[in-house]
């Protein structure tokens, strides 16, 4: 008679292999498309790219000069998006977390509120932005209805991924700063706050990944100027919106589109690597390791 | 005289009945063990004594408890803040902030108004009281989470002894530890008698004879937790008179 349990283990040891050789692909299938976007952005881009470039001025619609009014309106109305979606979006998780119960009708109503905000399409923000800030709040065609209009749409990843921050951190924490005595603001700044940071930073980088590659939402906001902004309440063109305007509408704007989007993916991937150091630092000032 | 007195105290937790009508006397400086088997509501009798029932929602606390003879802690208008700090508590786990040691320190002390120039003799003063001063005086500013878990068990007792409590609470302090950390935590514990009035929590009945001054045994009765029997340590597991309680503390059961 054969035993019936040695037939499992040979057959589940093909499997595993199988399944690591197919995770293994289905990985290195993502890095080549990355890699192969990447190569062709560098290809096209980077013989377009200078000082000149980054700095001057938008000429014959984009097709030669440089980007400088673009870069300088791109991170005004990041400013102001993030000047107005952060302090909102931590004190919401702060709130869902910390005070209110979970399961409670109004942590379920503004949870479904927030999950509701982060599955509409960012065009529908466009629409929302240029009625509500543009034309109801009278701000006009300007970089700051563009932020405010991208502080809406990043608004649910900050709840989102600071609250799970909240949430993970040692359910021992709350517990131990009560019974010393510890106010709740106090355990809140003190002991909470603190420990979450690496997670906020997360939330905060990818609300500004998303907010750097939005398009649809800033056309009908912060507009198509090309002029150096002198106040946010110009008008003033986003890098994303410039490298569509490129690709789309400007015949021989392609070259002038991939070096724009090449200067993009580095600016995304600087902010990225700045967070991380950020958080590789501030986890080891709490761990002790550096001084 | 008494340091704490409860009396008739119920607790539930929406429909589940922890507690029904626990009266114990537990007297000033000496050490009382609470032992019994899991779930029978023990943690909750100390959670009651610091007001930390209120961080749960849904927990109903009926009957007295009286600090000194003259604060009722468990009327809603007490001031729990100032409470917590005149009843200190060291949880099972260890659970220092995952800050410096310094900070750990600085945190609750500054909390309750102490000044900044008082602080470092406080704690020298309190982590000598824990055998804690010589491993780690050179290293305030590093990560409490650096130390072993012995270590942050004795941190935490240092940093509860920091307030000036009159009273601490442990919940079953020494069983996340391995026994040789876990017999010098229970040292300190032990060295505490005569200066704070201790409350533990144990299911180390060999712990409990060796420290305890006083016992109270609990059991599930009815659906609910209540004392079967309470006592002088020594009377208690010489000469029980409750036949559960009796099992219990001759290793019979539990
Ligand atoms: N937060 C809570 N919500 C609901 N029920 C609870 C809660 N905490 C405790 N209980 C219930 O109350 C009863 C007493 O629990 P308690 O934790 O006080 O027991 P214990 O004697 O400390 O047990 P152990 O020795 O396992 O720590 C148990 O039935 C438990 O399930
Ligand atoms: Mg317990």
């Amino acid at each position: 008679m054969l035993n019936p349990l040695a037939a499992a283990p040979r057959r589940a040891r093909r499997l595993d292999r199988a399944i690591a050789i197919a995770g293994g692909a289905a990985s290195f299938s993502t890095l080549a498309v990355f890699g192969w976007i990447v190569w062709d952005l560098i290809r096209l881009g980077l013989p377009n790219l200078s000082w000149h470039f980054l700095t001057g001025e938008v000429e014959t619609a984009g097709r030669s000069g440089g980007i400088g009014p673009v870069l300088v309106s791109t991170l005004l109305i990041l400013l102001c998006c993030l000047a107005v979606a952060v302090p909102l979006g931590i004190g919401c998780a702060v709130w869902l977390s910390e005070f209110v119960r979970r399961g409670s009708r109004a942590s379920r109503i503004v949870t479904g509120g927030v999950d509701l905000l982060a599955s509409v399409p960012s065009i529908v923000f466009g629409l929302f932005g240029m009625t509500f800030f543009c034309q109801v709040l009278g701000l006009g065609f300007s970089i700051l209805s563009g932020g405010l209009t991208l502080a809406c749409m990043i608004l649910p990843i900050l709840v989102r991924t600071t609250l799970l921050a909240l949430e993970g951190l040692p359910a021992d924490l709350r517990p131990g700063a009560a019974a010393l005595g510890l106010t709740r603001t106090t355990t809140l700044r003190q002991v909470l706050l603190p420990t979450a940071l690496p997670g906020i930073l997360v939330a905060i980088t990818l609300g500004v990944g998303r907010a750097l590659s939005e398009t649809a939402a800033l056309l009908f906001t912060s507009g198509y100027s090309t002029r150096w902004p002198d106040s946010l309440g110009e008008s003033g063109r986003a890098l994303s919106v410039h490298i569509y305007d490129l690709a789309m509408n400007i015949p021989n704007g392609s070259p002038n589109a991939s070096a724009s989007a090449l200067v993009l993916l580095v600016l995304i991937l600087l902010i990225n690597l700045t967070a991380t150091g950020l958080t590789e630092r501030w986890t080891r000032h709490l761990s002790g390791t550096t001084s | 005289m008494s340091q704490l007195s409860v009396s008739r105290l119920s607790v539930r937790y929406g429909p589940v009945k922890a507690l029904r009508d626990v009266s114990l006397e537990i007297p000033k400086g000496q050490i009382t063990a609470l032992v019994g088997p899991s779930g029978c509501g023990k943690s909750t009798l100390l959670h009651t004594l610091n007001r930390l029932t209120d961080l749960v929602d849904g927990c109903e606390v009926r009957g007295s408890v009286r600090l000194d003879d003259d604060l009722e802690i468990t009327e809603a208008t007490t001031d729990v803040l100032a409470l917590r700090r005149h009843i200190g508590m060291v949880f099972q786990k260890p659970n220092p902030f995952p800050h410096s040691i310094r900070r750990n320190f600085e945190i609750p002390l500054r909390e309750h108004g102490v000044s900044r120039a008082n602080i470092p003799g406080i704690i020298e003063r309190c982590l000598r009281d824990v055998g804690l001063w010589d491993e780690v005086s050179t290293r305030l500013d590093r990560s409490a989470l650096q130390l072993s878990g012995g270590q942050q068990q004795r941190l935490c007792i240092a940093r509860a002894l920091a307030l000036d409590p009159e009273v601490i609470l442990f919940d079953e302090p020494c069983s996340a530890l391995d026994p040789l950390a876990s017999a010098v935590v229970e040292d300190h514990i032990a060295a505490l008698r005569g200066r704070v009035t201790v409350v533990i929590v144990t299911h180390n009945l060999a712990q409990a004879r060796r420290i305890a001054d006083r016992l109270a045994v609990f059991w599930v009765r009815d659906g609910a937790g209540t004392i079967v029997e309470t006592g002088p340590a020594a009377n208690l597991f010489t000469d029980p008179t409750d036949p559960d309680a009796a099992r219990y503390l001759s290793g019979e059961r539990g």
